[in-house]
């Protein structure tokens, strides 16, 4: 009998251990499906980017960035009663079909908010339709000042429109950061200015222009390239007999690329630097070899400084898309979130439900939001400017960009 | 009843009585000599492998999320020309900046330099210098120009470059002070270089 109690015994540790792993409270998820939200009423937020053509990369970082952020918002029910859902746009880069697109979307009685343009012409073109119905907009990318700050922001800002906002720092921040880099941290003093005439592009060739010649840099030679061309060996040959010691982009990586890579071939073998827009994994894929040591600027910090950046690159892996987040990822799902945390605002004020100038009342949310965000903390100036500014460095190295400097600016 | 009873010892049905018991090997004597201890142990043992497993997979808390980086947990502001005693040296401009530790362990300025050329720096305190987590403190930045050639004119953003250090990382960042540190700067240089010096 002894013998049998020993195993009795034995049986109910080994069961009750058995048992207690079972209902063990490990951190389970316990979630419900991504896809399934709040229930209740859907607020569409609507997305406008270039999803093909060259710019595509960018574009469809953004759409799956903002696409991520509903699908969160839903799996949490982060805004009880309301489900998110995304309807994207492809503006193709067109500031014509951008327009057709807003209009598109005021149309959606659902769409409560706009996360895009990438292009600040496109979002130039956007505005207006969206601010005369009230429907706020936030763009992840737009840099050109103006946007913001009206055209004449130099001397005396005013904001145009207050339905507009963007998480990405302006080009009148950019343009000098880089000249200070290029200037003094690089060493270079001649710079051959180059843009795409549109108006990103010159418009940060215009803030990058103004700051080197305030630091004592000398512009050895402008020139202007046409967007359509792959071609740009007679610019290149100018480059190569100004006796530059660096060129200044203003554009694109779908143009830096065989830029750089012909302004090299025609024996100037200086580095290109450009902004944001060039920096993208597309832009090495273009100038080959001829791009190590070429030089971007881009907002925000690296994401290896940001622990909130990487969940959300965690996250965006997890999630399984098949295109990178590229350069405005974070931006975009910030801009996303910012929207859903003004439509919570919106939703809590009003007993739980949408009101019917539910998109206006956004719009008056959008100026108050705050919340830490993927690229640290989200709230908007009184221009609708992201009042978190920071802007890094890369160069092309080994086939890939890596982080040279960053700097916050707090004036 | 079910009328079927016992059934009764036949020929050769004979209860036979049972073989002798087998010898047994040497681990079963043992086993037989050792039974209870074996017994005890073997529990003991079972008990100490569940116990065991269930301490392995019990809830682990997260590990605590590593610090911020340095120039993510701080601010670096411009203050203001820099007023009273000492009086500064001609060709120099002194000015306040406030550091503040938003978060995470305390950070160390271990570098504060600017970036031009003509100009030299120098702060008081010293670096390098430490600030608490949700504490700040005054810098006095002082400028001096020291070739009016290579001196900027009028930079429209300028930096502070400041290396940083925490628990986490050292990191070299820069600070673009605003319009205002940009407008007092090229005052202070047009004082001490002339307009049109260079």
């Amino acid at each position: 009998m002894r013998q049998r109690s020993l195993i009795a015994i034995t049986a109910a540790l080994a069961a009750g251990a058995l048992t207690l792993t079972a209902c063990g409270s490990r951190d389970d998820d316990g979630g419900s499906d991504s896809g399934n939200g709040g229930g209740g009423t859907t607020v569409v937020i609507g997305v406008d980017a270039p999803l093909t053509g060259d710019l595509s990369a960018l574009g469809l970082g953004i759409k799956n960035s903002v696409d991520l952020a509903a699908k969160t918002a839903n799996k949490e029910k982060h805004v009880e009663g309301i489900t998110f859902k995304v309807e994207a746009l492809d503006d193709q880069g067109q500031a014509s079909v951008g327009q057709q697109n807003a209009t598109k979307l005021v149309a959606n009685k659902d769409v409560l908010g706009v996360v895009g343009p990438l292009n600040s012409s496109v979002g130039e073109s956007m505005q207006k339709v969206f601010d005369t119905a009230k429907l706020v907009e936030v763009s992840p990318a737009n840099t050109n000042p103006a946007l913001s700050q009206g055209v004449d922001w130099q001397t005396k800002k005013v904001r145009p429109y207050k339905s507009y906002f963007r998480t990405a720092t302006t080009d009148a921040i950019q343009g000098p950061f880089a000249a200070q880099y290029v200037y003094n941290d690089a060493k270079k003093k001649k710079v051959f200015v180059i843009d795409d005439k549109k108006t990103y592009g010159a418009g940060l060739a215009a803030t990058f222009t103004e700051e080197f010649k305030k630091l004592g840099g000398k512009v050895v030679g402008t020139e202007h390239i046409n967007p359509e061309s792959k071609d740009f060996s007679a610019v290149a040959t100018k480059v190569k007999n100004a006796g530059a010691d660096v060129v200044y982009y203003g554009g694109e990586y779908p143009q830096a690329g065989p830029l750089s890579k012909q302004i090299k071939e025609a024996g100037a073998k200086i580095p290109l630097v450009g902004g944001d827009g060039i920096y993208s994994a597309d832009f090495i894929k273009l100038s080959g070899a001829a791009g190590t040591g070429d030089l971007a600027t881009s907002v925000g910090a690296p994401v290896e400084e940001l622990p909130s950046a990487k969940e959300f690159v965690a996250n965006y892996k997890n999630a399984g898309y098949k295109e990178a987040y590229e350069a405005y990822g974070g931006y975009s799902y910030d801009s996303a979130w910012a929207i859903i945390e003004a439509v919570k605002k919106v939703v809590e004020d009003n007993d739980g439900k949408l009101p019917d100038d539910a998109r206006a009342k956004v719009v008056d949310a959008m100026q108050n939001v705050s919340f830490d965000g993927v690229t640290g903390k989200v709230s908007f100036d009184e221009f609708g400017d992201a009042t978190n500014k920071q802007l890094t460095v890369y160069s092309v190295k080994d086939g890939a960009w890596g982080t040279v400097k960053s700097g916050t600016f707090t004036g | 009843m079910s009328g079927i009873g016992p059934v009764e010892p036949g020929e050769d049905t004979r209860v036979r009585e049972a073989p002798p018991p087998r010898p047994r090997g040497r681990l079963a004597r043992a086993f037989a000599r050792h039974r209870r201890a074996v017994l005890v142990c073997g529990a003991a043992l079972l008990a100490l492998a569940g116990g065991g497993y269930l301490y392995a997979s019990r809830p682990q808390p997260s590990p605590p999320p590593p610090p911020p980086y340095p120039s993510q947990a701080i601010d670096l502001v411009y203050g203001a020309p820099a007023t009273g005693s000492p009086e500064p040296a001609a060709g120099a401009f002194t000015f306040v900046v406030l550091l503040s530790v938003r978060s995470g362990p305390p950070v160390t300025v271990t570098r504060l330099t600017q970036p031009y050329d003509g100009l030299s720096v120098t702060t008081s305190p010293a670096a390098p210098f430490q600030t608490n987590s949700h504490s700040a403190r005054k810098i006095i930045v002082t400028l001096r120009v020291t070739e009016c050639e290579k001196a900027p004119r009028n930079p429209g953003l300028p930096f502070l470059d400041v290396t940083l250090r925490n628990a986490r990382a050292i990191e070299a960042h820069s600070f673009i002070l605003g319009t205002r540190y940009a407008r007092d700067l090229s005052k202070a240089l047009e004082a001490a270089c002339g307009r049109d010096s260079r």
